[in-house]
């Protein structure tokens, strides 16, 4: 009995420093700093620098910098709990709401830092707006949805003491809405029913109504969480081209499962992989072609994750 | 391979119309003696009335001993191979425990009743029969035991019926102290309804071919016949009161022009009347020496601003105190507390509330009884029922709305008026509706805090529009009437009731003016009912038109 004893604890130290050494030798290749570096043209519209994000105990993010630039697409894949929506979610100050959620490090807006005292949230989201994995429009009419947040805002006012007051803009309102329905190219589809609630459209409509309400309040970034993950190809691969549209606008980020997805769209891609690590970052067709990381490569080609 | 198919029931079932034919009258028929049995129970039916000459029990007695023989035949001919049907091994051991439990009864009585044994005799003849029936249910195949003993019973008890040894006339004095006796009127209903619902089980089990589609048959028509009992049970309380109230209520009743009285109304100094063009003296008087028809006008204002009170004072703080709740306060320890007090209030008795409002509320509104301590009274019962509805709605809308909402850069209380609040309204409406029906209702806070008298002239009638005065120092505003007593009808009729014969002497039919009240009371809430689900219709439809 103390014999066995004796001999766990003196093979113990052994296993404990030899055996991780060696499968961090095999498994885990280290990831380079000069595989997340990525060149591009531009202006950075987001600079990520050093980002950590812990969940309770649950370090969820690790140490990730990343730039952002200016008026393109960028797709963040990775295999599911590896991090990629917390990132996105940090880009907004959305983690905000996470009760539990604890957030290291530094993003800045063009040159601002978000994480700092005094950051007004409500222009900052103005600025940078989001489109969720589920189409998620209120229980309104069309209509409403699209002029929700300019309404909260006061950019439009509608109603009988705007009335009174002169103040009411309804032809403003509705040109509003027709300019992000017709972006969101979802216009030709429901002009006829605006006051329709939005809860009888299809998946796809939803979806791409989602996308004309974040339009609405003028953002300078979109954020898209998987925004095609619940919808069918037909419906997904007009999204897809309503993305190509909008970055010719906007500073797009979108996070994907679908990897000919990110293929398609994107301009630049970043592969998260297991524990909240960014592999690599560099321009799309770099990636899909000649990634540097070995583990980055396996799980492109379906190997891992 | 032969035997393997032979123990496999076919796949489509045989050509078998005429023996479900006679399973299914069997179902009608108890069917139709459940309803008998339920309305006799009620005295809607009356067991002595005649059927083309023979009194209505000889009746059902026959009709029980013919269910009874039905339901055996059937499942005799079913073990014997006449009937195809696909019985499993035994009836099961909760349908033996039944049957054991029921028969060990029966037997039990007719050993002591019918033939006085003594203890042990009957208790010797129960158990023995009691473990027979046991025993018979479920060792034998199912077509047997699940039959055999509800039939015999169901028989039984007609025979029973049929030779008269239990007549409508018949009394069991039981010999207790307190001289209670089950009266045949009683008790052959009550043995029909229970005989009835045991044989229609059965035959529902024939008439599906026992097996796994006969038990799935079976408890469809225990529990329909059960919602057809609660359904039926509803029907007679609302038909009977409406019977016995309709009477008082259109006492005096006249229609055409000119024949109702006169109301005014005075708003922001327009004075605008009218003539009613009907006279419905029961519900637009009150009670007085020179009335031609007395009525309860003042009970039923009372009623309806008492409501109003409550609900006005209920729930915006009940609704405010759900969105706190829900929306803004960390989920804890504190939650769990304002959880738990919620749910202890809501199950408090009334007359708490009644006597918290008389020594706390009555003192400080003037010591006297008063409409406003009564409102108050009641809005305190109703506020923890609608927090914790409003709560629930709440919790049920989805996060999503809120993180979209908080994706646009709307502001948190923002997004809970213009999101949270319209999504939950369906569910905080009805929590208003159920706590207005139970509020309404209310007798003992009213007796406690606000209760007018048992006869209430009409000039008592709560004019709260027009008991509004403004004065020249603050607070400006003045309503004497609010701080009368004033009656409401739940309490009217509890004090017509307790009044005694002498008091009573006020109306020409006492009787019928209690009824005519209960109706009135039964249908101001139900008027209530039906506001609170208009609005709910109306508040689900703009949701998901």
């Amino acid at each position: 009995m103390s014999e066995t004893a004796q001999t766990t604890t003196e093979t113990d130290p052994n296993s404990a420093v030899s055996e991780p050494e060696t499968t961090t030798g095999e498994t885990e290749e280290h990831v380079r700093e000069e595989w997340r570096e990525y060149d591009y043209e531009g202006e950075a519209k987001l600079s990520v620098e050093d980002l950590d994000v812990y969940y309770g105990d649950d370090h969820a993010l690790k140490s990730v910098s990343m730039d952002i630039p200016e008026n393109s697409v960028t797709a963040l894949i990775g295999p599911s709990g590896c991090g990629k929506s917390t990132y996105l979610r940090c880009l907004n100050r959305m983690n905000d709401r996470v009760k539990s959620a604890r957030i290291d490090g530094s993003v800045e807006l063009d040159g601002t830092e978000i994480y700092q005292d005094g950051v007004n949230l409500v222009e900052l989201r103005k600025r940078v707006g989001m489109v969720f994995q589920s189409p998620n429009p209120f229980p309104k009419s069309i209509r409403e949805n699209i002029s929700y947040g300019p309404r909260k805002h006061g950019d439009i006012e509608t109603g009988l003491l705007a009335r009174l007051l002169g103040r009411s803009n309804e032809n403003e309102r509705d040109d509003l809405v027709e300019r992000c329905l017709r972006d969101a190219a979802l216009w030709d589809e429901v002009n006829e029913r605006l006051d329709d609630n939005a809860l009888g459209l299809s998946g796809g409509q939803q979806q791409r109504l989602c996308i004309a309400r974040c339009l609405s309040v003028d953002p300078e970034v979109i954020l898209m969480d998987e925004p095609a993950s619940a919808l069918d190809p037909i419906a997904t691969s007009k999204i897809e081209d309503l993305i190509d549209d909008l970055a010719e606008q906007y500073t797009v980020v979108i996070v994907t499962h679908n990897m000919q997805q990110a293929a398609r769209i994107s301009d630049q891609t970043a592969v998260f992989l297991t524990g909240g690590e960014l592999v690599e970052y560099d321009n799309t067709d770099k990636i899909f072609e000649n990634p540097e990381s070995q583990r980055v490569e396996e799980y492109i080609s379906g190997k891992f994750g | 391979m032969s035997t393997e198919t032979d123990s496999r029931n076919p796949l489509v079932k045989g050509d078998t119309e005429d023996t479900s034919a006679v399973a299914a009258g069997a179902v009608g028929l108890s069917a139709v003696l459940f309803a008998l049995s339920l309305g006799s129970l009620f005295e809607v039916v009356d067991l002595g009335t005649p059927v083309a000459g023979v009194p209505l029990v000889t009746v059902v007695g026959g009709a029980l001993v013919a269910l009874g023989t039905a339901v055996i035949v059937f499942g005799v001919g079913s073990r014997l191979g006449y009937v195809e049907t696909e019985p499993q091994s035994g009836a099961g051991l909760v349908a033996g425990i039944a049957f054991a439990i029921v028969w060990f009864v029966t037997a039990g009585l007719v050993a002591s009743q019918t033939f006085g044994l003594g203890t042990v005799g009957w208790l010797l003849a129960s158990v023995g029969v009691g473990a027979g029936v046991f025993v018979l249910s479920t060792a034998t195949r199912e077509d047997i035991g699940s039959t055999v003993p509800a039939g015999a019973l169901t028989a039984f008890a007609g025979l029973v019926v049929l030779t008269g040894v239990i007549a409508p006339e018949w009394v069991w004095d039981l010999g207790w102290a307190q001289k209670a006796s089950f009266t045949g009127a009683f008790t052959i209903p009550v043995i029909t309804l229970f005989v009835s619902l045991l044989s229609g089980w059965a035959a529902a089990k024939a008439y599906a071919g026992f097996g796994a589609r006969g038990r799935h048959t079976g408890a469809y028509v225990l529990v329909y016949l059960n919602a057809l009992s609660i359904v039926g049970v509803l029907v007679i309380l609302l038909a009977y009161t409406v019977v016995q109230g309709v009477p008082g209520l259109v006492n005096g009743f006249a229609l055409g022009p000119g024949v109702g009285p006169e109301s005014t109304v005075v708003l922001f100094g327009t004075t605008i009347s009218w003539e009613w063009p009907f006279y419905l003296p029961f519900v637009m008087n009150g009670v007085g020496l020179t009335n031609d028809f007395n009525g309860v006008l003042p009970a039923i204002v009372g009623t309806v601003w008492l409501v109003v009170g409550a609900v006005l004072f209920a729930v915006p703080l009940g609704v405010g105190a759900a969105v706190f709740l829900t929306e803004y306060a960390e989920r804890g320890r504190f939650t769990q507390v304002v959880e738990v007090a919620t749910n202890g209030l809501w199950s408090t008795p009334s007359i708490v509330f009644g006597l918290f409002g008389f020594a706390f509320l009555i003192p400080r509104f003037g010591n006297g009884k008063s409409l406003l301590a009564g409102a108050l009274t009641l809005g305190f019962m109703l506020l923890p029922l609608v927090v914790i509805t409003s709560r629930e709605a709440m919790l049920s809308v989805p996060d999503e709305y809120r993180d979209a909402s908080a994706a646009l850069g709307v502001s948190k209380w923002q997004t809970i008026r213009s999101v949270v609040l319209p999504a939950a309204l369906p569910g905080v409406v009805t929590g208003i509706i159920l706590g207005v029906g139970r509020i309404a209702g209310e007798t003992a806070p009213i007796l406690l805090t606000m209760a007018g008298g048992v006869f209430v002239p009409g000039s008592q009638t709560p004019d709260v529009v027009g008991g509004f005065e403004f004065t020249a120092s603050p607070p400006f505003v003045d309503n004497p009437v609010l701080l009368d007593a004033a009656s409401a009808l739940p309490y009217q009729l509890y004090a017509l009731i307790t009044a005694g014969v002498g008091a009573s002497g006020n109306v020409a039919n006492p009787d019928q003016f209690k009824w005519a009240t209960a109706l009135v009371l039964l249908v101001v809430v139900l008027s209530f009912y039906a506001v609170g689900i208009a609005a709910r219709y109306y508040f689900r439809r703009e949701l998901n038109q």
